[in-house]
């Protein structure tokens, strides 16, 4: 606003300006305890991106798999062929070679076949006559299909910390490197203080709309805190910090580091976060992560 | 005469398809209506194996084919049953875990602040919109508004996605701005 459009909202030349005040700090909460000793509330946000991938199986359930299947082979109720594949067709000729295949797979060259492996005088027969007509549908075929991604990502060979696709089969969550008190940089779970206006949920849906997490779109679980962590020191005078903790899924975007709380930012798994953080702040924080 | 007999004989059922055929001739023409009333009538003659039948005559062999004896099929059955038991187990300690720092979590709230304690343990009817909401979406339109009435209270948003077998094409989606900050 210039003066001079000031001046024309001013009903009267008595009014001026009210002076510019700062916004009065709002303080942070501290509840005294019942020993005297005060305590500093804070939040902390576990923020985990889900799994993205189906987990592998391992060896024991592929083979077991693969058995169940074999059973299924031997022992399924017949399909109704003639109903499905009109004899002679390309789409018959296809499914007889995939049946072989399946036929294959399962029992090996077996002595017995099953009724749709048609013997080799047939397939000799047949293969001569449809030769071209398979070849034809299996370069449409080629064309056709959708050529899948493979599941182990760049970042992953890379060791790419900060990308949300490393580790499809694992919950990431994030950590975040800043300064403490003391000045020392240390790893830790985003956190903020809590002040005397909010609950705790307000106070972290406040902290993900801050700078850094402004880039993200988060949904936090529940109203209620899943952990807490407590420091203690053994100064009586100083206060003692509570951090709760509440759980948030990250659905997309990224964290945008601002430098200030949030110098730098990784998005690791169970066992890399045990190697980042402190001892004790891992004995308060490792059952509340997933394991997997 | 004749003529009549060979129709006659011609148009018998190959495959009776009841019991009642059995005894009885069905005319039929079209081999397509043959073949499309064995799939919706499936036979219920008990000596063949059918598409919807319970019972095979050949189990006995078939079976041998596909499993090596009684006892490693059991075998195997037992330690399949054994691994899902500690995967089970495994998943039911990691939340008993989880469970209970959440009720440290809790109760050291409560000791510490119990307007706070209140607070967390509201339960809220997702139905109802608080006073805020209402007046934000008073001044909003179009893809902002979307953006506050499709996330609810306490539901599950529909942005989270169901693991797949491999990923998407594009990834995850890095650069996100928001519409207008969420409640």
């Amino acid at each position: 606003m210039t003066a001079q459009s000031r001046a024309a909202s001013r009903s009267l030349a008595t009014v001026t300006d009210a002076p510019v005040t700062p916004k009065p700090q709002v303080p942070e909460r501290i509840v005294k305890k019942e020993d005297g000793q005060k305590v500093a509330i804070h939040t902390t946000i576990l923020l985990n991106r889900n799994p993205i991938l189906t987990r592998t199986p391992t060896a024991f359930e592929k083979a077991y798999y693969a058995y169940q299947a074999k059973i299924e082979r031997a022992l399924h109720n017949p399909l109704p062929y003639d109903f499905y594949f009109k004899p002679g067709t390309q789409l018959e000729l296809q499914f007889d070679k995939e049946e072989e295949e399946r036929e294959r797979l399962a029992f090996g060259k077996s002595a017995t076949p099953s009724p749709r492996v048609k013997t080799e005088e047939e397939l000799r027969a047949t293969d001569e006559d449809n030769a071209d007509a398979l070849a034809a549908l299996e370069s449409q075929q080629q064309e056709d299909s959708v050529k899948l991604l493979p599941r182990e990502h760049e970042s992953d060979r890379t060791g790419d910390v900060k990308s949300l696709n490393r580790q499809g089969q694992r919950n990431v969550y994030l950590l975040v490197q800043a300064k403490d008190e003391a000045g020392k940089k240390s790893w830790m779970f985003p956190h903020a203080p809590v002040n005397t206006r909010e609950n705790l949920f307000e106070n972290v849906q406040n902290h993900l709309r801050s700078p850094f997490g402004i880039g993200m779109d988060t949904w936090v679980a529940s109203k209620k805190p899943i952990g807490v962590h407590r420091t203690s020191s053994a100064a009586k005078t100083k206060e003692n910090d509570a951090f709760f903790f509440y759980k948030a899924h990250i659905l997309a975007g990224q964290v945008r580091p601002d430098g200030k709380n949030v110098l730098d930012f990784a998005w690791l798994t169970k066992e890399e976060i045990k190697i980042r953080v402190d001892q004790s702040y891992w004995d308060s924080v490792k059952d509340m992560i997933s394991d997997f | 005469m004749a003529s009549l007999r060979l129709a006659w004989q011609a148009s018998k059922p190959t495959t009776p398809l009841r019991v009642a055929q059995t005894s009885e001739a069905a005319t039929m023409a079209d081999p397509r209506v043959d073949i499309i009333r064995r799939t919706l009538y499936p036979a219920n003659v008990r000596s063949r194996e059918s598409p919807t039948g319970t019972w095979r005559s050949n189990v006995g062999r078939r079976l041998q084919r596909a499993i090596p004896s009684v006892q490693a099929h059991e075998t195997i059955e037992r330690a399949w049953l054994l691994h899902q038991r500690h995967i089970r187990r495994g998943r039911q300690a990691e939340l008993e875990r989880k469970f209970k720092c959440m009720k440290e979590a809790m109760d050291y709230l409560y000791e510490l602040d119990p307007k706070l304690h209140a607070e967390a343990n509201r339960v809220e009817d997702p139905r109802v919109r608080t006073p805020q909401e209402v007046q934000l979406l008073k001044t909003l339109k179009g893809q902002e508004k979307k953006a506050i009435e499709s996330r609810i209270r306490g539901l599950f948003p529909r942005e989270l996605r169901i693991p797949t077998e491999t990923p998407s094409r594009d990834g995850w989606r890095h650069e996100w701005d928001p519409l207008i900050a969420p409640l």
